[in-house]
C-alpha cells in the first residue's frame, strides 16, 4: 500500500492517478481533505468518461503524476 | 406547587387566575424535553442575520433550540438553513463558527453536501453501493419555512405554522425598530463584530422572561446607573427624552410577544444624547430630526426591551442588540448576543457604539451581569424539593390593562399597560407564559392561531345561518 496523498494540498491543474488507473486534472479543491473536484484525462474501465468533471473521494487518489507550482507544472 | 398530570399546563403550572406559576416550569427535566417538541420545534426562531452570509459560499454555524443548523448562502444567492447533521451518522457537516465553502463534508464517513443541501459526494459509491443509493432523498435536513426580513433570517421547522409576518402580527412595528435605521429609513442595520456567546446556569425563560419588559428590577442596575455607564456620562441610558414620554407595556396576547415601548407627543424635538463625544451627539441629533420627519408611527417610539416569543430580546436603542436564549438543558442556556448599527454610520460611531454595547452588554457587560446574578442564582434557589412546593407571584398589574389604548393620534395594539405613573407590571410576563402554556398544551397550530378563528358570536351566527 502506498503512502496517503494529502489531498488538501493539490492545486488547480494538478495531475492524479486514482486507484481505478484513471488520471484526473484538479479543477477546484474545497480544502476539506476528504474531496477534490476533478476531469477525467484517462480512464482504466467504462465506470468514467474522458472529459466528465467529478467529485474524487481522497482514498481514491493514490498518486500525484504532475503538480501546479507557483503556476508552473512539475513532474 | 407540584407537577399535576391531569390539571394541564395552563390551570395547573401556569395559572394566570391567581397569578401564580409553579417552578416546575423552569427546573423540571420533564417539562424541559416537552419543550423542545411543543415549543422550539414549531416556533419561528431567529437563525442569524443575512450580512453574515454577503457571498455565495458563506455560512455561519446556528442554532434552532437545541438543533444545530447551517445558515448558508448557495451559488445560485439563495438563502438556506439545515440542520447540521450528516443524514448517513448523523455527525456534524460544519463545524466551524462561519466561512465560505464549495462543500460542506462530514469527517466520519465524508459524505459531502453542497451549499443548497444536495448530497454531493458518497465514498465508494461505485463499488460499495453499486450506484444503488438514491443520493436525491438524502440531502441535508432543510427547514420548513424560511423568512429574510430586513436582513434578519428566521426559520421554522414546523410547514403548519404561519408565515413568519403573520406570526409577528402588530408586532412587526417594535422589530423594525431595530432593523430600520436610526433616521428612519428601512432596514439600515448591519452586525457589528462578531457574535457574543456564552453558557448561564439557569432555564431559558428566566431572561426570556426579564427581557419581556421587567421594569421593576431596575434597582439590580443601581450601581451601573451610579458609575454612569452610559453615552452621555449619566445612569446606563439616555434618559432625557423619557421625561416627556408615555411610558407603556404592550403585550400581544395572542401572539406571545410583548414589549416595552416610549411614546412621545406628536410635535417632540430630539433631545441631546450620547454627549460623552460631540460628534456622535451630532449624528444621532441629525438622524432622530430625520426619522420625526418621516411618516409613519414608528417615528413617535423609542424602542425598550421586549421578546419575540420564545426567545429572542430586543433591545432597539441603548444598546441596539438582539439577544437568543439557546436552551441546552432545563439548567443551562447559551445566549448569543448580536449587536447592530446602520450600515452607512461614519467609522467614529461605529467605534463609540461598540465601546458602549460591550460596556453594557454581553459576559462582560455591567448591566447583564447584574442581570445574570439575578437570574441564575433565582435558578438554584428554586431547584429543590422545598422550593418547588412554592409559586412564583406574577400578579402586578392584574385587571389593569387596556385595549384600543390611545394617545395623542397613536393607538397601540395589544393589552397595554400605562407605565408612566404605575412604574411597573407584570401584564407582559403573564403574556409569556400564557403563550407559552398554550403551546405546551395545543396540538397543532390550528389551535394556535386563534386570530384567523371568527369570533364566538360571529361563529354562532354563522352556523344559526346554515342551519
Amino acid at each position: 500500500m502506498s503512502d496517503p496523498v494529502n489531498v488538501r494540498g493539490l492545486a488547480v491543474g494538478a495531475r492524479v492517478v486514482l486507484a481505478s488507473g484513471a488520471e484526473v486534472e484538479i479543477v477546484s479543491n474545497p480544502g476539506d481533505g476528504v474531496w477534490v473536484f476533478g476531469r477525467y484525462l484517462s480512464t482504466a474501465d467504462a465506470t468514467e468518461a474522458v472529459g466528465d468533471e467529478e467529485m474524487i473521494f481522497a482514498q481514491d487518489v493514490v498518486e500525484i503524476r504532475s503538480q501546479e507550482v507557483h503556476g508552473k507544472r512539475s513532474a | 406547587m407540584a407537577m399535576n398530570g391531569t390539571r394541564g399546563y395552563h390551570s395547573g403550572l401556569v395559572d394566570l387566575v391567581s397569578g401564580q406559576i409553579s417552578r416546575e416550569i423552569f427546573v423540571n427535566d420533564d417539562i424541559y424535553a416537552q419543550e423542545q417538541e411543543r415549543v422550539f420545534a414549531r416556533s419561528w426562531l431567529f437563525v442569524g442575520h443575512e450580512s453574515q452570509i454577503p457571498n455565495p459560499g458563506d455560512f455561519f454555524a446556528s442554532r434552532m433550540g437545541e438543533e444545530a443548523v447551517i445558515l448558508c448562502r448557495d451559488r445560485a444567492g439563495a438563502v438556506h438553513v439545515f440542520l447540521n447533521s450528516c443524514r448517513h451518522r448523523g455527525m456534524k457537516v460544519c463545524r466551524y463558527d462561519d466561512g465560505n465553502t464549495t462543500v460542506f463534508t462530514c469527517p466520519y464517513h465524508g459524505w459531502s453536501y453542497a451549499t443548497d443541501g444536495a448530497l454531493v459526494g458518497v465514498p465508494f459509491f461505485r463499488e460499495a453501493y453499486h450506484s444503488e443509493l438514491d443520493r436525491s432523498k438524502y440531502g441535508l435536513i432543510e427547514v420548513a419555512q424560511l423568512c429574510c426580513y430586513k436582513g434578519t433570517v428566521w426559520a421554522n421547522w414546523d410547514a403548519a405554522a404561519p408565515p413568519f409576518l403573520e406570526y409577528l402580527g402588530e408586532f412587526r412595528r417594535f422589530l423594525d425598530l431595530i432593523l430600520d435605521g436610526w433616521d428612519g429609513r428601512e432596514g439600515q442595520a448591519e452586525l457589528l463584530g462578531g457574535v457574543q456567546k456564552w453558557i448561564i446556569p439557569c432555564n431559558w425563560k428566566f431572561p426570556a422572561e426579564n427581557f419581556s419588559g421587567d421594569t421593576y428590577h431596575n434597582i439590580s442596575h443601581r450601581s451601573v446607573d451610579l458609575v454612569g455607564a452610559g453615552p452621555s456620562g449619566r445612569s446606563r441610558r439616555d434618559y432625557s427624552e423619557f421625561n416627556a414620554t408615555r411610558r407603556l407595556h404592550v403585550a400581544l396576547p395572542d401572539r406571545g410577544h410583548q414589549t416595552i415601548t416610549y411614546v412621545l407627543p406628536r410635535d417632540q424635538q430630539p433631545q441631546a444624547a450620547y454627549q460623552n463625544s460631540p460628534e456622535v451627539a451630532e449624528y444621532f441629533r441629525h438622524c432622530e430630526e430625520e426619522r420625526r420627519r418621516r411618516p409613519g408611527a414608528n417615528s413617535r417610539l423609542i424602542g425598550a426591551p421586549g421578546e419575540i416569543f420564545p426567545n429572542v430580546a430586543l433591545l432597539p436603542r441603548q444598546p441596539r442588540t438582539l439577544a437568543v436564549w439557546h436552551p441546552v438543558n432545563a439548567h443551562q442556556t447559551e445566549v448569543w448576543r448580536f449587536f447592530f448599527v446602520d450600515r452607512d454610520a461614519p467609522r467614529r460611531v461605529k467605534n463609540f457604539l461598540r465601546d458602549y454595547y460591550i460596556r453594557y452588554s454581553g459576559p462582560a457587560g455591567m448591566t447583564e451581569q447584574d442581570d445574570m446574578e439575578n437570574w441564575n442564582y433565582a435558578h438554584a434557589a428554586s431547584r429543590g424539593v422545598i422550593a418547588r412546593r412554592h409559586p412564583y407571584t406574577y400578579e402586578m398589574g392584574m385587571g389593569h390593562a387596556i385595549e384600543d389604548w390611545e394617545w395623542d393620534g397613536l393607538r397601540m395594539p395589544g393589552r397595554v399597560i400605562d407605565l408612566t405613573k404605575a412604574q411597573a407590571s407584570e401584564e407582559p410576563m403573564r403574556n409569556l407564559y400564557r403563550r407559552w402554556a398554550q403551546f405546551m398544551e395545543a396540538g397543532s397550530w390550528d389551535e394556535l392561531m386563534t386570530w384567523r378563528q371568527p369570533p364566538a358570536r360571529e361563529a354562532r351566527a354563522q352556523a344559526e345561518a346554515a342551519q
